[in-house]
């Protein structure tokens, strides 16, 4: 069986069981391993995309239910080298340190701070944030570079 | 020098971080190649039993299976001190989840079927899945052989359960304690284990390649990985090549050889590339944890405050191997016998075997609980004599010219220093109480730690267009000290900015021997190497440019690229065309640079089985929160917490705010939401993010951050480890506060709403420990025991 | 040991209307369940549960996303997300505690995907959050099967909820609107992102001088399938809406629950908070009321 949809805006054709979780289509298939699979019960948020421009964590999606839509990745994101607002200021945040969860938190902040969708407050980044699990950095260089995004885009 | 020190300190930019943010980072799990085979593991299901039947030949025979091994493929055994644990069970099973047997195959999927058509056929045996039924009498043993285990590490005294055996004995404490003017103080506690959680798996790509094996793997001791392989296997360490893509996370998981022997076995039997990736709930239930411990700690306190005489007994579930806990045993003389003046103390700290998955190594390893525990006690200890808690801590912590716990002598007034810092620092940042129904809780704590020094190499090329290249085994584990830390010691001492530095990734083919990166070592360790590679160069250059400028080397500087005769900038040449030169003349200009620890003494005969006797490079902490706990339902907020971290020289403050953060977050988790245990049958009940809760973004707040800079230092530029330390005492804070709002004495983490609430109630059972014996020779083998 | 896979892939049918759905569900014989967001399906294979040899995908039957207010009534399409709930119900009072539980449980991007019917459908799930929200809002039970729709109250759907779902789908929830307020206090251990160990969700008439007239409590995560608490709720009767002394008469009303053990919390747990959310839950409703 295959299954078309449209992955960072090239229609694909992929030929797997229904149910295989997006996560591993998209790695192991499309070689884009930007996200990654690491608790495969969404709780962490290490493979989230975007379905239809929404937040979605790939590890729960089977491929079935992403048949027809538009799936965005981390790669999607930027087409070229230079980064987005949110990495950009990830990156000024010194925030980044192993790195595994930022590939789910940018595509998390991205929708996060597009304006209207969050007020540019602590208490409600962290709300966005109860699916972007980090072990290393203790988040709140996270928060203040989302905050920043936020306030540059009122 | 100094102002080569001055030049080093900046808030440089980790250079990884960009491909980090866009996905584009491979770490070991993105890889692959070409003809790529997937391996799984067979893994015990019953925590103690005897294997009467293994047959692989059905399994053999399944689609896509390219070569399946077990026990009889791989003879050796591996280990810390001892080398007690083979790569597979042999005959017997000594945990859940111990492997039996592995299978590459043409897919994941064909791997796991695989799996499930070997054979095997277990007989039960009596398991001990706790300390207390491991040192109980007539206990079965783990190791019954355990006598004939070749010893790597002589010293420790060894017995049955017991693993090893560590102790301090200084002073006359029997004195001590017997004095009719002391307040006797008597603790216990408890404490489960941490799951370290590092989102990127063990993981590893293994290559069999003109006799010998590449093995590409997440790890922090490519060295170790390298090593233990070859005792594992029954190679040659020459055969082994270690390298390592990023890491995507660490904490100590990544301390010791994991997955990799069983990929490199598999990727020789079938000639092709194997990888081997843990699944979550492998890596949840088989984690090398921070161990459970258990702590009894007495002290007899003099009218005047003093601490004449601490005694304590703390066991250290190592699992069914004796692996790290057998060296941290090490560790109790400095962090439970840390922080304060001692008249009399004596130790003992013991590794004890379960039937239970091995525990490992984890940021700060022994000392959070240790440290816990003696904070808290000396909380009851300032009860006990009517003191308050801080100026107890005041009057005793350790100064210059003080003993520690193995008599090694202190240099420097650091502690005393820093509390007065965090006074003026909570002063600053004072929370706003709850006002809400909730108890009101605050704490100041102590707490010493360490930099593990041992070996380290390290090479700095100089290239002719003006960059260097310095090649050591470090890994980049997320800290940063590999992207930052150490090539900015390269570049100030170069007069490079340190851009450009390439570091290349470890690579055990091209740089020395490594103890590897973790405790804290990174900067000192490496850069120590780094730097002394870099001063090679420096000197070579600097020789070559006196001739090009006819100036006198002593009276040239290098600086932001280029050598100028001093107080004449721009009367020089570039750094690039000195090394032109000086490759056109001389050949290509490298250094190379070595370090290990200066090994401090300890005080004569006073401590048995210490890896580490005295400490080469303290480093203190001093910790501070406020909490609020909801009476109703025993959750603890953290209202405000603060740190003031000993960092000997910060070179990159950023970096080490970010480390403190990220650390105290980490501690915040075992304190108050972390819980891994043992289960019934033998098995942690902990198996995913659903149940194993890490602190998220709305438990915690910004820590309150004020660097310690100028204590002593054998670290290159004065530097001290700065990432591994800031986990050490949020345990213990948190702890104190929690027992100031609730007023309950607290014996265990975590704090998790459920135990806080027992506590509330006056439900919590103090703990009990039966096979701890009340006197202090009760808890020692007898001397003669196996060493 | 870990993942386990099922021995052949389980297929999946897309159907674009009810009729398809249920045609698929016959076709596919008793193996084949529906496939909501796939949330909870997606993890059976950590659950050791292994995948259902066929799943009849409900994503693409419109009418089943549909929600629908009246003045007497709210409608709500059993494929609905949580998050589409949370939004749609804003501002309805009667509704705050299904519209507070829709809007908080799990994490955004779960609340994106997860649906209300599969809340409500997850067998062994003793920690939903839609469900006590329902049950104290007096819900009905639409379940179409290939023979008959019926539609039954929520406790009874729970009762036989195994033989209820063989071979049907639940294709909406019918609230009555009637003008209670109504509040959802759950307690997960850390701020939010984990199952809540113990939910109580309360709706309540307030008469003129405030006092409690009639309510209807429900609990979730105590006790393996969510229930009302009808001692609280006639003890509450007449009393004033004051947290602190509905939590006191919870605490003596307690004994009845036997609480769950499971890895996250143990069962005396459960029970010892109740009247602590109960305090919670009578706390939101006074600020509504
Ligand atoms: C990280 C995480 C955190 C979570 N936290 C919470 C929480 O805090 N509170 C909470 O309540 N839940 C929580 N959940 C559970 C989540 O709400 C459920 O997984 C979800 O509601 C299931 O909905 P679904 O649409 O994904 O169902 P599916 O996975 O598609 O289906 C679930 C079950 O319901 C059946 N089913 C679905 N729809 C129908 C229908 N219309 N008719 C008949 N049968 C049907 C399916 O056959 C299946 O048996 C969490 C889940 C995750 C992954
Ligand atoms: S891997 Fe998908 S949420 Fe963790
Ligand atoms: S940076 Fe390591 S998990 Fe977030």
């Amino acid at each position: 069986m295959t299954i078309r949809l449209t992955v960072n805006g090239e229609e694909r054709d992929i030929a797997a069981a229904p149910m295989t979780p997006l996560v591993d289509v998209l790695r192991d298939t499309l070689h884009l391993t930007g996200a990654k699979p690491v608790c495969r019960e969404g709780f962490c948020g290490a493979c989230m995309v975007l379905v239809d421009a929404v937040p979605t964590v790939s590890c729960l999606t089977p491929l079935v239910l992403a048949q027809g839509r538009d799936v965005e990745t981390v790669e999607g994101l930027t087409s070229a080298d230079s980064p987005m607002p949110v990495q950009a200021a990830l990156e000024e945040h010194d925030a980044v340190q192993c790195g595994m969860c930022f590939p789910g938190m940018v595509v998390t902040l991205t929708h996060l701070t597009t304006a209207g969708r969050c007020e540019p407050s602590r208490e409600a980044v962290k709300a966005g944030l109860v699916g972007n699990v980090c072990r290393c950095t203790g988040y709140e260089r996270i928060v203040d570079a989302a905050l920043a995004v936020m306030e540059d885009r009122p | 020098m100094s102002e080569i020190a001055e030049r080093a300190v900046q808030n440089f930019r980790r250079r990884d971080a960009r491909d980090k943010l866009m996905g584009r980072t491979r770490y070991t799990i993105d890889r692959g190649t070409a003809g790529m085979l997937h391996a799984a593991l067979l893994r015990s299901e019953v925590p103690s039993g005897r294997i009467l039947r293994l047959d692989t030949t059905a399994a053999a025979c399944m689609p896509g299976v390219r070569a399946i091994v077990t026990a009889a493929d791989a003879p050796g055994r591996a280990g810390l001190g001892i080398a007690d644990h083979p790569l597979f069970a042999i005959d017997t099973v000594r945990y859940c989840g111990e492997p039996i047997a592995a299978v590459a195959a043409d897919s994941e999927r064909q791997a796991r079927d695989a799996l499930a058509a070997i054979e095997v056929e277990i007989a039960p045996l009596p398991a001990v899945l706790d300390m207390g039924s491991a040192l109980a009498d007539a206990a079965p043993l783990v190791h019954p052989g355990w006598e004939s285990y070749e010893v790597l590490t002589p010293g420790g005294m060894r017995g049955g359960n017991v693993a090893w055996e560590a102790s301090v004995d200084r002073g006359d404490i029997d004195a001590a304690f017997a004095r009719n003017d002391v307040t006797v103080v008597e603790s216990s506690f408890r404490v489960g284990r941490q799951n370290h959680l590092s989102f990127e798996p063990r993981a590893v790509l293994a290559h069999f390649e003109d006799g010998r094996y590449h093995i590409e793997t997440s790890t922090q001791v490519p060295w170790t990985v390298r090593n233990t392989v070859a005792a594992l296997l029954a190679v040659p360490a020459s055969s082994i090549r270690v390298t390592v893509p990023p890491v995507g996370g660490g904490f100590g998981l990544k301390f010791d050889c994991a997955l990799e022997p069983f990929a490199a076995l598999l990727a020789r039997m079938s000639g092709r590339p194997v990888r081997l990736v843990n699944s979550r709930e492998e890596e949840m239930t088989t984690c090398l944890f921070r161990e459970n411990a258990e702590i009894c700690i007495r002290s007899a306190i003099t009218p005047e405050g003093s601490i004449a005489g601490r005694e304590a007994v703390v066991l250290m579930d190592c699992g069914a191997y004796g692996g790290e806990q057998v060296f941290l045993t090490t560790m109790t003389a400095h962090t439970l016998g840390g922080n304060y003046r001692l008249g009399a103390v004596r130790i003992v700290s013991r590794a004890v075997y379960t039937n239970t998955a091995p525990n490992g190594a984890f940021r700060a390893c022994n000392g959070v609980y240790n440290t816990f525990a003696l904070e808290r006690h000396t909380d009851e200890i300032a009860a006990a004599i009517g003191m308050a808690p801080g100026e107890f801590r005041r009057r005793n912590v350790i100064g210059d010219g003080d003993l520690g716990a193995t008599g090694q002598v202190f240099e420097g007034d650091v502690l005393a220093p820093m509390l007065a810092k965090m006074e003026a620092l909570r002063e600053r940042t004072p929370a706003s109480l709850p006002g809400d129904g909730r108890l009101y809780g605050r704490a100041t704590t102590v707490g010493t730690w360490f930099v593990f020094t041992g070996p380290s190499a390290a090479t700095v090329n100089m290239n002719a267009d003006g960059t260097a290249t310095l090649v050591t085994s470090g890994v980049e584990i997320g800290s940063g000290s590999m992207m930052q830390a150490l090539p900015q010691i390269v570049a100030a001492t170069l007069g490079l900015s340190p851009d450009k530095v390439v570091v290349r990734a470890a690579d055990t083919d091209a740089a020395g021997y490594d103890v590897g990166v973790g405790g804290g070592r990174t900067t000192v360790s490496l850069g120590a190497a780094s730097r002394s590679a870099a001063i090679e160069v420096r000197t070579k250059l600097l020789k070559v440019a006196s001739d090009m400028l006819e100036a006198s080397a002593e009276d040239l500087v290098m600086e932001d690229g280029r050598i100028d005769i001093a107080g004449a900038r721009g009367s020089g040449v570039t750094i690039a065309e000195v090394a032109a030169r000086a490759q056109a003349l001389l050949g290509p200009v490298a250094g190379t640079g070595s370090f290990t620890g200066a090994g401090t003494p300890a005080m004569e005969g006073c401590c048995a089985g210490h890896f580490i006797e005295a400490l080469d490079i303290p480093v203190f902490a001093v910790h501070d929160c406020d909490v609020a706990v909801d009476p109703g339902t025993g959750h603890v907020e953290v209202l405000r917490y603060r740190v003031v971290q000993d960092v000997g020289r910060a070179l990159n403050p950023s970096a080490i705010h970010g480390q403190i953060q990220g650390g105290v977050v980490q501690g915040l988790g075992y304190a108050l939401h972390e819980e891994a245990d043992v289960g019934r049958n033998g098995a942690i009940r902990q198996t995913s993010f659903e149940t194993y809760r890490v602190p998220l973004a709305g438990d915690v707040v910004p820590v309150e951050i004020e660097l310690h800079e100028g204590a002593p230092s054998i670290g290159p530029l004065g530097t001290k480890g700065a990432g591994e330390v800031p986990i050490l005492n949020v345990g213990a804070t948190i702890a104190c506060a929690v027992a100031h709002a609730t007023g309950k004495q607290i014996r265990e983490l975590p704090l998790t709403p459920p135990r806080v609430l027992e506590l509330l109630l006056d439900r919590a059972q103090a703990p009990d420990f039966p096979h701890i014996g009340s006197r202090h020779s009760d808890n020692r083998l007898a001397t003669g025991t196996i060493a | 040991m870990p993942g386990m896979l099922p021995m052949t892939a389980p297929s999946v049918a897309m159907p674009t209307s009810l009729t398809e759905a249920l045609g698929a569900l016959a076709d596919h014989g008793p193996g084949a369940v529906p496939l909501a967001g796939g949330t909870w399906i997606m993890r059976s294979p950590l659950r050791r549960e292994g995948f259902a040899p066929a799943y009849v995908g409900l994503s693409r039957v419109a009418e089943l996303g549909k929600i629908n207010v009246t003045p007497d009534t709210i409608e709500i399409g059993a494929a609905v997300t949580h998050a589409r709930l949370a939004e749609a119900l804003e501002g309805l009072p009667e509704v705050a505690a299904l519209a507070f539980a829709a809007g908080n449980s799990a994490n955004p991007a779960i609340r994106n995907v997860a649906t209300l019917g599969g809340n409500l459908c997850a067998r062994g799930f003793a920690a939903a959050d839609l469900v006590p929200a329902l049950l104290c809002l007096d819900a009905l039970v639409e379940v179409a099967g290939a023979s008959a729709t019926n539609r039954v109250g929520l406790a009874d759907f729970l009762m036989h909820r195994d033989r209820l779902l063989q071979g049907s789908v639940l294709t909406r929830m019918i609230l009555p609107r009637c003008g209670r307020p109504s509040a959802h206090a759950r307690l997960p251990l850390r701020k939010a992102g984990d199952y809540p160990v113990a939910i109580v969700s309360m709706a309540a008439g307030i008469d003129g001088s405030g006092r409690i007239e009639t309510s209807r409590i429900a609990v979730g995560s105590v006790e393996p399938v969510a229930r009302r608490w009808t001692a609280l709720e006639d003890a509450l009767a007449g009393q004033p809406l004051d947290p602190a002394r509905a939590s006191d008469i919870a605490r003596s009303l307690t004994t009845g629950f036997s609480g769950r053990e499971a890895v996250e919390a143990p069962g005396w747990y459960r029970v010892q908070v109740l009247p602590t959310l109960v305090g919670r839950a009578v706390a939101a409703l006074a600020s509504q009321a």
